[in-house]
């Protein structure tokens, strides 16, 4: 048991490290798109990176629309075989931020050669850059464009891949497109604002700030998994919407084997999707479902063969629009229900559930002043193993997944492409409790994170 | 997986190699890209995008080339079509004047009887203490527009309340008469004006 114990802990520390390293981060708005359409920023974003109807039509048209000087090419019979703007479509992202918690987080080696067992890491940290991405975001050939995402994460110091949306879209009737997008996080196609990949006020975080221990697979398991994916997609009538697809397991530069310290999925995980979307004068509702079964070797020393654990999802959202010229007010919500079956992995339980249920709204004056509130709740089956105790600050006291509290943000946008933001999270509960929920004496509201965002796109 | 990517690259191939060249096509823009604010057919359903089923085709033409040259410059113009109208070229522009004249418009629907009465009060005989003319002089007795007066029966109410206010504020001055004519109106009246002649 004590082993087994262990092993949990050094796959959820890893599990940790690979997400910082590999996952793709945070939500991104991008200039080329604007240098490319000749549109401002609010043509698709209310305010970055929310989308606006226009901007969902964009995304799902492939990132095509296009009024730059072109490099074209036809062939006789007059089929298009280049179209290519004159100037590259890139563009640069830097975030700088300033992170504190309302207690300091334990030393990462604390206990080890000199360092005391209570020693603490210094509290107010200061990230510069906290992250810095480089994008080429736009058309790529008639009917075929990217969102692809190349970032310095600040954290690690290393330069890696991120959101990669590749997409292929064209016109079947005046009423019906249709398209197929390679993608590497499930729900980063997605163009509404409440599913997980995009969700305001929830998709910016600290990159230094503690973070709660259990995540569904679409809220987090597949993308620290390092996948990659093909969906098809229809959208009829500027109404209805429906995705078909799969991801696969592609770790970067890995080969695929027993030394990934990430879980691997066995063959396809599928994912679909389907939504629903009315708009009247100037509002805009949503309502949908997406889900995926993903079924995962543990990898980290064991073989990629033999039993797997399996992740069923289901999940809803909706979005609610009202874009005026003085006021812009939203609401995002989305609920996760997932089924997990043990087969590879000991677990106390052979099948626990994670529920994740998320709110927030926000509103924005003039599209410069803005305010955002939202709720998030995590709960889950109680497992001595899956959710272990006696880890500083990532423990699981009583082995309860639960974890919820309140995110509230104030922004200010002076320009388009600029955004202030300032971001206080209040945990009620932690990894399973309010109170002593490591085990150890850490409290949910120790980790209260206040958090000052510096955001710059060029 | 394999199987699936090469089915998709497929696809993608034979996709590009059948593309035509949009964008000398007027009625695949009309539908492929001005549709996505302004509705299918030119039947918008957000008031920031006026609609444009049924407007006249040389008052389509001036806008275009107004926002081409920059010479319309309101915040939606610039936020949006100063980058839409760059590339067109003039053939393009009639074609797809041409194109939404000819669709079917937008039926007007009424607003409250006294804005109602007090609009088409202004509508139809002006202001005269603040030597507004009466608006179908230009417009129509029917509001539907003729050459480059524009069709205002069907549009938004919020959109022409948004022009007028433009006109007066000076953030649309491409068109000096109406800067001239609303220069003296009230807010109440502009509204008046624009449920008026919407409704028709």
């Amino acid at each position: 048991m004590q082993q087994k114990r262990f092993g949990g802990v050094v796959a959820a520390l890893a599990l940790c490290a690979g997400a910082i390293l590999l996952a793709p981060t945070g939500a991104q708005a991008v200039p080329s798109f604007a240098r490319q359409t000749g549109m401002a920023c609010e043509a698709c974003h209310t305010v970055f990176p929310e989308l606006t109807p226009f901007g969902r039509r964009f995304k799902l048209n492939a990132y095509t629309i296009d009024n730059l000087p072109q490099v074209s090419g036809i062939t006789p019979s007059k089929d298009q075989t280049l179209l290519l703007n004159q100037l590259p479509p890139l563009s640069f992202m830097f975030q700088m931020s300033y992170t504190s918690t309302k207690s300091a987080v334990p030393d990462t080696q604390a206990g080890t050669g000199t360092i005391p067992p209570d020693a603490l890491a210094k509290n107010g940290q200061v990230l510069f850059p906290q992250q810095a991405s480089l994008f080429y975001a736009g058309r790529i050939a008639p009917n075929l464009g990217g969102f692809v995402q190349m970032t310095f994460d600040g954290t690690s110091g290393s330069f890696g891949w991120d959101n990669t949306d590749i997409r292929y879209a064209r016109l079947a009737s005046d009423k019906f497109l249709w398209g197929v997008s390679f993608n590497n996080n499930p729900t980063v196609q997605d163009v509404w604002n409440s599913t997980p990949a995009w969700q305001s006020p929830f998709d910016q975080r600290s990159a230094t700030a503690p973070t709660p221990g259990a995540a569904t697979a679409l809220d987090g398991r597949m993308v620290d998994a390092g996948v990659a994916g093909v969906s098809v997609y229809g959208w009829w009538n500027d109404s209805i919407y429906a995705e078909v697809g799969g991801y696969h397991s592609a770790p970067a530069a890995s080969q695929l084997d027993s030394s990934i310290p990430n879980p691997v999925l066995d063959g396809i995980a599928p994912y679909w999707r389907v939504a629903f979307e009315h708009q009247w004068d100037r509002n805009s509702w949503q309502v949908g479902a997406y889900g995926t079964t993903a079924k995962f070797f543990p990898a980290n020393g064991a073989p990629l063969s033999g039993p797997t654990d399996k992740f069923d999802d289901w999940a809803l959202d909706s979005q609610y629009q009202y874009i005026g010229d003085q006021h812009l007010f939203s609401v995002t919500a989305t609920y996760i229900n997932e089924k997990q079956t043990y087969n590879a992995t000991a677990t106390e339980n052979p099948s626990d559930t994670l529920k994740t249920f998320r709110i927030g709204g926000q509103y924005y004056y003039q599209r410069r002043y803005g305010a955002a509130l939202g709720y998030f709740s995590t709960t889950g089956s109680e497992d001595a193993v899956l959710y272990a105790s006696g880890t500083p600050l990532n423990g699981f006291g009583n082995n309860k997944p639960d974890s919820n509290g309140w995110v509230g943000e104030l922004d200010w946008v002076p320009y388009q492409n600029t955004k202030i933001a300032l971001q206080y999270i209040v945990y009620s509960k932690y990894n399973g409790a309010s109170s002593n929920y490591d085990g150890l004496g850490r409290n949910a509201s120790d980790n209260n994170t206040l958090y000052l965002l510096g955001w710059l796109n060029f | 997986m394999k199987k699936i990517l090469s089915l998709a690259a497929a696809v993608l191939l034979a996709g590009s190699a059948g593309a035509v060249l949009a964008q000398s096509d007027a009625k695949s823009l009309a539908t492929g890209v001005c549709a996505a604010c302004h509705g299918p057919e030119g039947h918008s359903i957000s008031p920031v995008f006026p609609r444009l089923a049924g407007q006249q085709s040389a008052y389509i033409v001036l806008q275009l080339d107004a926002f081409r040259g920059h010479l319309r410059a309101d915040p939606n113009a610039q936020a949006y079509m100063w980058g839409m109208a760059s590339q067109l070229s003039d053939a393009t522009v009639q074609g797809l004047a041409d194109y939404y004249a000819a669709q079917k418009p937008s039926a007007g629907t009424a607003g409250a009887p006294a804005l109602m009465a007090e609009g088409r009060k202004i509508y139809e005989q002006g202001i005269p203490s603040k030597k507004v003319q009466a608006c179908a002089a230009c417009h129509g007795a029917n509001a539907e527009g003729a050459q480059v007066f524009p069709r205002l029966a069907g549009q938004h109410v919020e959109y022409l309340i948004g022009q007028l206010e433009g006109f007066k504020t000076g953030t649309r001055s491409n068109a000096p008469i109406m800067i001239n004519e609303v220069r003296e109106m009230t807010a109440e009246q502009l509204r008046a004006v624009a449920t008026y002649a919407a409704s028709k």
